[in-house]
């Protein structure tokens, strides 16, 4: 008898060869089979919240005819799950922010975003510098000249890791204005929620997170923001453009496929997510997250990237934090 | 027998000091911040295991009465080949697809802990159970399985 | 600030519609089964459930996934009693008795008993949550960095000096926890320690994998190695259900005083319920006059740990709900819920939406409520867990640890770490080295360190930093006191006789 369950257990796993065999060869028209959205992170967290939206928004709208299931392969600050997608075919997509650019410069990856396909960006945050309440700082430009007179001088929040966004675009607008940047002294929070109960309990002089974390604390009046990295007033924040520094910093969220994606492939996304970005259905995600518009096609987002990887590289060797 | 456990933290902490003495240095700040605190961990851990280590040469009696637990030949072979099976499960997961090598695995557990004369019941729990538990993780809690 | 009791009732009103009643009552239930499989807790449940939740109004989603988060909280200490298999950290503190409760033929009892007294630290807790939110929410903010690194050092203090006797293995299962959770980035400097180039590595190591590890596969490879041994097969008799006087009387003050202790603890971002029901545990059996029957089955030992973490998880929604800040891995995922479907949590939902609090509030004394009633029904469905012979219980936990495993981290390299932590827990409870140090010092060792850091920048000493604030000073005492004043106690016995 038990030998019979020996040959049961064949059978089926010759069964199940020849059903995902049958499934890819196909040269029926793209896609042919369900696809999967690779949501880089646990379950809960910014980027498994995209890949759902994304993929609630193209189901339910009908954009996409294909069943989709999001897959969590988190670790390692994407790199579990872009490992993943660089051995998949075409059915697989993933999500992306910067990180894809950034993890490679910071020497914590082996891929860069030119080994995988653009497909996309989608949405943006802005990213916010707030003093606690009764701090005496007035603004970003008094700010800036503290720490250009002292870089040591105050205690900077951010989280929940060093060469992230937030880090890296007070990094860029301190040096910019002349700041010593490699004596400036970060605390890393856990997270961007952390980052806010030490700035609202005083144990930090400032801090950089996302303007949506920050907005509503602000209209309550218990912190406040000083400036923003958007290229435009935000509910009456003003920007660093504002206030006479000539910079701008998206923390944008796209979407990318595996390596070697064909002309018809790339331009099927194209029209999918071009669709999508004008529904109701998405405008009410950005909306409840606190995001912007912020999308590009396949081909401006391969050339966006480009520009981006340039500035990074640029900036995290400033940061003290390049290989 | 007795220094099993007290060899075992010393080395532990001597390949965690000298792992800590490689780390690289932080380019943010203080350069060595990062090594500090293992280091303190590491020393402290490699002086309770030495103290360790002389406290059990007193209680030599007790700690050969605890590795009693081994003497039956039969189930410690069993408690290795659990664990063997465990790594075999580790390496079928991905490829195999969780379906398939949980049948697998839980089937040979079953072989193996509840015996081989009781073939038929072992054969259903472990067809009956893999699935239940793909059904309930990958349809219902929608988790991403192999 | 007084109660607006207007909103309240109008809460009242909301939360008892019967749509409401009924996410309450499904979500309690998925919660609990959810929060029964070793490795899913409370975070867990919610995340996975989370697609549930779309398309619904936002108040019923909040009703639904709070409800979730408790079934989840009632659910983790059952696989903890029955199996000693604590789902999450905050249910770690009830296989310390629970489980020898089972042993001893009492897991009836001891499921009615964790129930009704994770009834009590609810209920004193939302009190507590109704009356002094906000001025609470205000003291968590004056934990700081130095703050928190004493809150856990006297954790681990805490914990540590219950191995009576058997401080310097205490001590040694405390440091290889440490150890262990210096793995990964360390984030103050980006300096990445002991990965060996594992991507999945750079995260640290998952708590809950250790705690599968060492509680869930250690104990089934120890009862393999005893399958002959009859003396150490659990009691087919499992008992009445209904505990008796004596329980209820030696329980009855532990869970009712710890549950502010916990409802404290949890109000804290970042501290939560392994914390507080560690602590609890700890002070109930420096307080007991019965301190050796601790771990051998006290029934007080099991209601003060439950009544603190059910206390914890209600403090948790304080900072979520007052200031829009996660004060738990569980209420970070309900964050990101809410957002989604557009309700956000923070200073202005109490001014600008107080019926979405107050009906929440109110949904969660129903549940709770509901929760006793449905954990005790099934009290008799869970004890025939018991009666699967263990030849075919202990293959079925030891899959059940791989699952929930793999739904934490995604990756079979979790496996590994699962059967590394199975041995070591093997042989702790071979040469009854206390596994309690080395689970707190994995949970907590990595705020531990990093508070320090982050302290030590902020201020020049070391006496700087514990004189911070009074909360740090008291923190500082209490410490000292927790390591010494039982030794003290010990001398002087001594010297008596």
């Amino acid at each position: 008898m038990k030998i019979k369950f020996k040959w049961m257990a064949l059978a089926m796993l010759l069964a199940t060869f020849i059903i995902s065999g049958c499934s890819s060869s196909g040269d029926a028209e793209y896609p042919s089979k369900n696809i999967e959205i690779i949501a880089p992170a646990t379950p809960g967290g910014g980027w498994d919240a995209t890949a759902r939206a994304i993929q609630n928004v193209l189901d339910k709208e009908g954009i996409v005819e294909q069943n989709m299931n999001v897959v969590n392969k988190p670790g390692g600050g994407g790199e579990v799950g872009w490992q993943y997608l660089k051995g998949k075919d075409a059915h697989d997509i993933s999500v992306n922010s910067s990180l894809v650019i950034a993890n490679n410069l910071l020497g914590q990856s082996e891929l860069t975003y030119e080994d995988f396909t653009p497909l996309a960006i989608l949405a943006t945050e802005w990213i916010s510098i707030a003093v606690p309440e009764k701090s005496d700082i007035e603004d970003g430009i008094d700010l800036l000249d503290r720490l250009k007179e002292d870089p040591a001088s105050l205690t900077i929040a951010v989280g929940p890791a060093l060469g992230n966004n937030d880090h890296l675009s007070f990094v860029r607008v301190a040096e910019e204005y002349g700041v010593d940047v490699s004596k400036l002294r970060f605390l890393v929070y856990e997270s961007g929620g952390d980052v806010l109960t030490a700035l609202l309990g005083g144990h930090v002089d400032l801090a950089t997170f996302s303007l949506s974390e920050s907005l509503e604390q602000n209209e309550a009046g218990n912190i406040r923001v000083l400036a923003t990295t958007a290229d435009e007033t935000i509910d009456g924040i003003p920007s660093w453009q504002d206030q006479g520094i000539d910079f701008t910093f998206p923390h944008w969220r796209g979407l990318m496929g595996p390596p070697d994606m064909t002309e018809e492939e790339i331009a099927y996304w194209d029209n999918a997510l071009s669709e999508m970005v004008e529904t109701e259905g998405w405008k009410n995600v950005l909306e409840n997250n606190g995001w912007d518009n912020y999308y590009m096609n396949s081909k401006e987002t391969k050339a966006f990237l480009d520009e981006q990887n340039e500035m990074y590289k640029e900036l995290i060797d400033k940061a003290g934090l390049g290989n | 027998m007795r220094f099993i456990i007290p060899g075992a933290t010393i080395l532990i902490s001597i390949v965690y000091l000298f792992l800590t003495y490689n780390l690289p240095q932080a380019h943010v700040g203080d350069p060595d911040a990062a090594q500090k605190y293992p280091l303190l961990i590491g020393y402290a851990l490699l002086v309770l295991s030495v103290l360790y280590l002389i406290s059990e040469l007193k209680n030599e009696e007790k700690v050969r009465e605890a590795f009693r637990i081994f003497s039956d030949k039969e189930l410690t072979i069993k408690v290795i080949v659990v664990l063997a099976l465990c790594l075999v499960y580790t390496y079928m997961f991905e490829p195999l697809g969780f379906l398939i090598s949980t049948i697998i695995f839980l089937g040979a557990l079953l072989f193996l802990i509840n015996g081989v004369k009781k073939w038929l019941l072992n054969i259903i729990i472990a067809l009956v159970f893999s699935f239940a538990t793909w059904y309930a993780f990958a349809e219902l809690l929608q988790v991403s399985l192999p | 600030m007084g109660v607006d009791w207007g909103s309240f009732a109008e809460g009242f009103s909301t939360a008892i519609q019967f749509e409401n009643l009924i996410f309450i009552v499904i979500g309690g239930l998925l919660g609990t089964i959810v929060g029964m499989l070793p490795g899913l807790g409370p975070a867990t449940a919610v995340a996975v459930l989370i697609p549930v939740t779309f398309g619904m109004e936002p108040t019923s989603a909040l009703i639904l996934l709070g409800a979730i988060y408790y079934g989840a909280m009632y659910g983790g200490s059952r696989s903890s009693i029955l199996i000693n298999t604590p789902g999450d950290g905050s249910a770690i503190a009830a296989t310390f008795d629970g489980y020898p409760m089972t042993r001893k033929g009492q897991a009836g009892q001891a499921l009615t008993l964790a129930t009704l007294a994770s009834l009590v630290g609810g209920f004193i807790a939302m009190i507590g949550f109704v009356f002094l939110a906000q001025p609470l929410a205000q003291f968590a903010l004056k934990f700081g960095p130095a703050e928190y690194f004493f809150l856990l050092l006297f954790t681990l203090s805490a914990v540590v000096s219950l191995s009576k006797g058997n401080m310097l293995k205490g001590f040694i299962s405390m440091f290889l926890g440490l150890l262990i959770t210096t793995i990964g980035i360390d984030s103050q400097s980006g300096v990445y320690r002991f990965t060996f180039g594992v991507p999945h590595l750079s995260e640290g190591v998952d708590f809950l994998v250790v705690i599968i590890g060492i509680y869930a596969v250690g104990e089934v490879l120890y009862n393999i190695l005893l399958l002959k041994d009859d003396s150490y097969r659990i009691k087919e008799d499992v008992g009445n259900k209904w505990i008796t006087k004596e329980q209820f009387k030696r329980s009855f003050w532990p869970a009712l005083r710890q549950s502010p202790v916990g409802f404290l603890i949890g109000i804290l971002p970042g501290a939560g319920g392994s914390i507080a029901s560690m602590i609890s545990y700890s002070t109930e059996q420096q307080l007991s006059k019965k301190s050796d029957e601790f771990g051998k089955g006290a029934p007080e030992g099991l209601a003060a740990p439950e009544s603190s973490n059910n206390a914890a998880a209600v403090g948790a929604f304080i900072p979520l709900l007052t200031m829009g800040i996660p004060g738990s891995g569980t209420t970070a995922v309900i964050l990101g819920a809410l957002i989604m479907l557009g309700l956000q949590p923070g200073p202005m939902l109490f001014q600008n939406q107080p019926e979405v609090v107050w009906t929440f509030v109110n949904s969660l004394f129903i549940g709770n409520i509901a929760l006793v009633i449905m954990n005790i029904l099934l009290i008799g469905f869970l004890i025939k867990i018991l009666k699967t012979p263990a030849n075919i219980l202990y293959p079925i936990i030891l899959l059940l640890a791989f699952i929930g495993t793999y739904t934490l981290g995604y990756s079979t390299i979790d496996f590994f770490i699962l059967m590394i932590f199975g041995v070591i827990g093997l042989f702790m409870k071979i040469l009854n080295i206390p596994s309690a140090p080395l689970i707190l010092a994995v949970i907590i060792g990595n705020q531990l360190e990093q508070n320090f850091r982050m302290a030590s920048v902020s201020y020049d000493s070391v006496f700087g930093m514990m004189t911070a604030s009074p909360i740090a000073i008291f923190f500082v005492i209490i410490t000292v006191l927790s390591v010494f004043l039982p030794m003290l106690l010990n001398r002087l016995a001594r010297i008596k006789r």
